[in-house]
């Protein structure tokens, strides 16, 4: 049960990466075709609507990679000064904390999106509706929180903390 | 419970999460949203969390964070920046420390480049850190000098930090701007001093390299021409308006992108691994610059800035020792506080006070600067030291405030050798500018 | 009670002393301090002036002042009273826009409108390039900040180039723009008169406009008294002098720099600045047939018969 669910999130977070990275791609080219078009042609109408967006996408889609990655910065200075127990329950209750703040975060700006919808609100030049990146902010976000959600469980069932996992890398 | 109290009670809070190893920006981004909830309502404390994650994320400044990671990340697995470092051993390397002082003068020119420290740190951290590594450099030496060679990018102009002080106080941006340069150099001499003390006395932080002929010179330093030419190109460009500082990030990227392909060193995969890194390193960094945002509006609304700005407007004693309680307010503020979140929230108040007591704004603004910088590698909030170690995930993060301390003192230093001697500050913008 | 004012500019901002203080003492006095307005300047209640308009709805803030011009998806037929010959010469912007409040509150939801009002006229704000007819514009580029301004630039013959304005000092520093077309106070705000030589006046080139708007059921809930003190010291008199205490920042910038002898002012003659508004005036036209702005239009412009 808990293999298959840990199957599905993994999934789900390497997805949210994989759009976040071509998000990069994406952001990378506007600007270079931006940057070239303005000095030999014409400038890229909407660079800086499209960077904006995307932005959304690049920082939101890493966020459940990073966290799995245990890539969130914490102050580790007094770790070794407690006992293993203790920093065992304090594991647990970081990824209680940030899956609260992520469901936070998700539904928060999903009921924003409500509000753009009815105020119309798009970028200045190209127009792209702002609550399309706010939806995908949001289920980025809830990606997140189920990595953190099912961190919590796998600890405190099983003890294994996913973040011990890196990704093998070149 | 005061507004007040509750702001003093919402720091302990945050002090204990952070001792307790919850992660940086989950502990922000919850004492910010309890404390607006308290203070306000829970309404606004949800509004606030969507507002400002949206905001900060779709930010157009900050695209610089991806791409700026991106090109250090490129360069660092085609080997540029391995070329790099060993031009600067080759030539440079049978100093104690000589790399890392290369780093600091790396940090110095990048900072001409980008106006943000936060970049500055994470481009050198992604280019240098590995490579001080290589050559069996202490890890603390490493990660200090990037994260405090990082600082630079904000003294050097073109300088947000400055913008953002020049707007909130009617200051000439050009005059803080040239304020600027005779400092960061300063400091910049007062780190390449720090390194040299500390190899002096450790001197198994930055061992000496062998000697090397003017012919192996010459030819590691051919190697590392394409490298340097990629920052050439960018800095050229930024000073000749072919671009602005935020898109020379996509340039610089784009130019190591192009010229890995041609040597042949950047297949598909490795490029998209390294995009794929930047990515999460841009999550990493991006939450915590969004979370600073949420203790941001918590402060305002506890009204603290405002409290101690009365009590030091009405305070009687002189000039310099208000301008030194001032700043240890910074000091002290920068422990929890993200710089220009503190810049709007304190100018207002201090402001006055300063234009009061006839001091010049243009000395203080680069003052206030540089105190906001000590604070980014200041325990517990030093998001300087947060970057570095997001890109140095496997060095402890005592070891890095260790690494940083003697840094911070050399700030302290020159602060203290800034008030001392107002000249320094004041010399360029009223010899070039009026 | 206490009314939280945000807004993102300095507090010595000219919204300081023309709108926030003003309102302030005005409803203090008539409720006996029962009401007060407190100012959270410089994004102190959250960053950003693309969101106010959210934070004021959502209740993070009780009034804010914003530029429909961030948000222009929002604020079409708002932003009419911006393009280029709309609001005659000379006259001030906000007698039209509340002329036509009824056509376009409905831009305005769950809040309720306390000033609306126009900037001084725009001017073009160059670097190294006097402008006097629009051949002079010929492929440089300029900074613009919406579709609109994008459009009329591009009618004018000139590059449009969209950027942060933060960013706007250093680009005219490099070089990387030539110039921008924006109010005289802009110069003030973003210190540009260091980096900027040369500024042509009287081109119809539009202007900006302002929007100071308090969340509706925050004002529901107050009692009779507080509500009669706002509706007396907003609306209309709240815009005019708004809109006087800009324009007058904005004459004393242009004084400024006509006695500066580095810069140049350019002052166009009738004829002259009839040759730009040859170029622009079908783009106002051609924005309010898209938009379906017509009968905004005409109530705007009643008001100057
Ligand atoms: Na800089
Ligand atoms: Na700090």
């Amino acid at each position: 049960m808990l293999g298959t669910l840990r199957k599905i999130a993994d999934g789900l977070i390497g997805l949210s990466a994989f759009v976040g990275t071509l998000g990069l791609v994406f952001v990378t080219g506007v600007v270079l075709v931006d940057v070239i078009g303005r000095t030999f042609v014409s400038p890229l109408a909407g660079a800086q609507d499209y960077t904006q967006m995307g932005m959304v996408i690049i920082v939101f889609g890493g966020m459940a990679l990073c966290d799995k990655l245990g890539g969130h910065v914490s102050v580790d200075i007094f770790e070794r000064s407690f006992p293993p127990r203790f920093n065992h329950v304090l594991d647990v209750l970081a990824a209680i904390l940030g899956a609260a703040i992520f469901v936070g975060i998700a539904y928060t700006v999903y009921d924003s999106s409500k509000l753009s919808q009815m105020l119309g609100l798009a970028t200045n030049i190209v127009a792209l509706p702002k609550w399309y990146f706010q939806w995908a902010l949001s289920v980025m976000a809830l990606i997140t929180a189920l990595g953190m959600i099912l961190r919590a469980v796998e600890l405190t069932l099983t003890g294994w903390d996913a973040r011990a996992e890196k990704e093998i890398r070149e | 419970m005061s507004g007040e109290m509750i702001g003093l009670v919402g720091m302990l809070v945050l002090l204990v999460l952070l001792v307790l190893r919850f992660p940086v920006a989950l502990s922000m981004f919850a004492v910010g949203f309890v404390g607006i909830w308290v203070l306000r309502d829970l309404n606004s404390a949800m509004s606030l969390m969507a507002s400002e994650s949206f905001t900060l994320a779709s930010s157009a400044e900050l695209v610089v964070v991806p791409l700026f990671i991106l090109m250090g990340n490129v360069a660092s697995v085609t080997g540029m920046s391995a070329s790099l470092y060993d031009a600067a051993y080759a030539i440079i390397g049978r100093l104690r420390g000589g790399l890392a002082s290369a780093t600091v003068l790396g940090c110095a020119g990048f900072a001409a480049l980008s106006g943000s420290s936060v970049a500055s740190a994470l481009t050198m951290g992604k280019v240098s850190m590995s490579q001080m590594d290589r050559f069996n450099y202490d890890n603390r030496l490493s990660t200090g000098v990037v994260a405090a060679g990082g600082t630079l990018g904000i003294l050097i102009p073109p300088s947000t930090g400055f913008v953002i002080y020049a707007i909130l106080t009617q200051q000439s941006i050009g005059r803080l701007f040239l304020a600027g340069v005779l400092p960061g150099l300063l400091m910049l001499a007062m780190f390449i001093a720090t390194i040299s003390i500390m190899c002096w006395i450790w001197p198994h932080f930055g061992p000496k390299g062998p000697k090397t002929t003017m012919g192996e010179k010459a030819q590691k330093l051919i190697s590392a021409l394409p490298v340097l030419l990629v920052v050439i190109l960018t800095i050229g460009g930024i000073y000749t308006g072919i671009f602005s500082p935020t898109e020379a990030s996509a340039v610089g990227a784009g130019l190591v992108i192009l010229i890995a392909s041609l040597q042949g060193k950047l297949t598909f995969r490795r490029f998209w691994e390294a995009a794929k890194d930047s990515v999460v390193t841009t999550a990493t960094v991006m939450l915590i610059l969004i979370a600073a945002h949420m203790i941001n509006p918590f402060l305002a609304l506890t009204h603290i800035p405002a409290l101690v700005g009365d009590f030091l407007a009405g305070l009687d004693v002189g000039p310099i020792a208000i301008l030194a309680l001032i700043l240890l307010t910074y000091l002290v503020l920068g422990c929890f506080l993200e710089g220009f979140a503190m810049l709007v929230l304190t100018m207002p108040i201090y402001f006055p006070v300063i234009m009061q007591l006839g001091l010049d704004p243009i000395w203080f603004g680069v003052l206030v600067v540089l105190t906001l910088e000590m604070g980014l590698i200041s325990p517990p909030v030093g998001v300087n030291v947060f970057i570095v170690k997001s890109v140095a995930r496997d060095v402890p993060l005592a070891r890095i405030f260790a690494g940083v301390t003697p840094f911070w003192f050399a700030m302290l230093a020159t602060l203290i050798l800034l008030v001392a001697f107002p000249q320094i500050v004041l010399i360029l913008p009223d010899t070039m500018m009026q | 009670e206490e009314l939280s004012f945000a807004h993102f500019a300095a507090p010595t901002h000219t919204l300081t002393g023309s709108v926030i203080e003003p309102l302030n003492e005005g409803v203090s006095a008539d409720t006996d301090g029962e009401l007060t307005v407190r100012a959270y300047p410089g994004g102190e209640l959250g960053k950003g002036p693309l969101e106010q308009y959210v934070r004021v709805v959502q209740g993070v803030a009780d009034i804010v002042w914003g530029l429909p011009g961030y948000t222009s998806s929002q604020f079409q037929k708002t932003m009419i009273a911006e393009m280029p010959g709309v609001i005659p010469d000379g006259e001030p912007g906000y007698p039209g826009i509340w002329a036509a409040m009824d056509e376009i509150k409905s831009e305005f939801p769950a809040t309720k409108p306390l000033a609306v009002w126009t900037s001084e006229p725009n001017i073009f704000i160059m670097k190294d390039v006097e402008v006097r007819t629009p051949a002079d514009l010929e492929g440089l580029k300029m900074r613009v900040a919406g579709s609109t301004s994008a459009s009329m630039i591009e009618a004018l013959g000139a590059t449009p180039v969209q950027m942060p304005a933060g960013e706007i000092y250093n680009a005219l520093q490099t070089g990387l723009i030539d110039g921008v077309v924006t109010g005289a106070s802009a110069v003030t705000d973003f210190k540009l008169s260091e980096v900027a030589n040369s500024y042509t006046v009287g081109a119809p080139l539009g202007r900006l406009t302002f929007y100071v708007v308090m969340n509706q059921s925050r004002y529901d809930g107050l009692s009779d008294e507080m509500k009669a003190a706002i509706d007396a010291h907003s609306g209309e008199s709240l815009s005019q002098s708004a809109e006087e205490a800009w324009n007058r920042v904005a004459e004393e910038t242009i004084a400024g720099l006509e006695a500066d002898s580095s810069k140049t002012v350019i002052t166009l003659s009738d004829e002259e600045a009839a040759a730009f508004g040859e170029l622009t005036s079908p783009v106002t036209q051609a924005t309010v047939d898209e938009i379906g702005g017509q009968a905004a239009l005409e109530a705007m412009q009643a008001a100057y018969e």
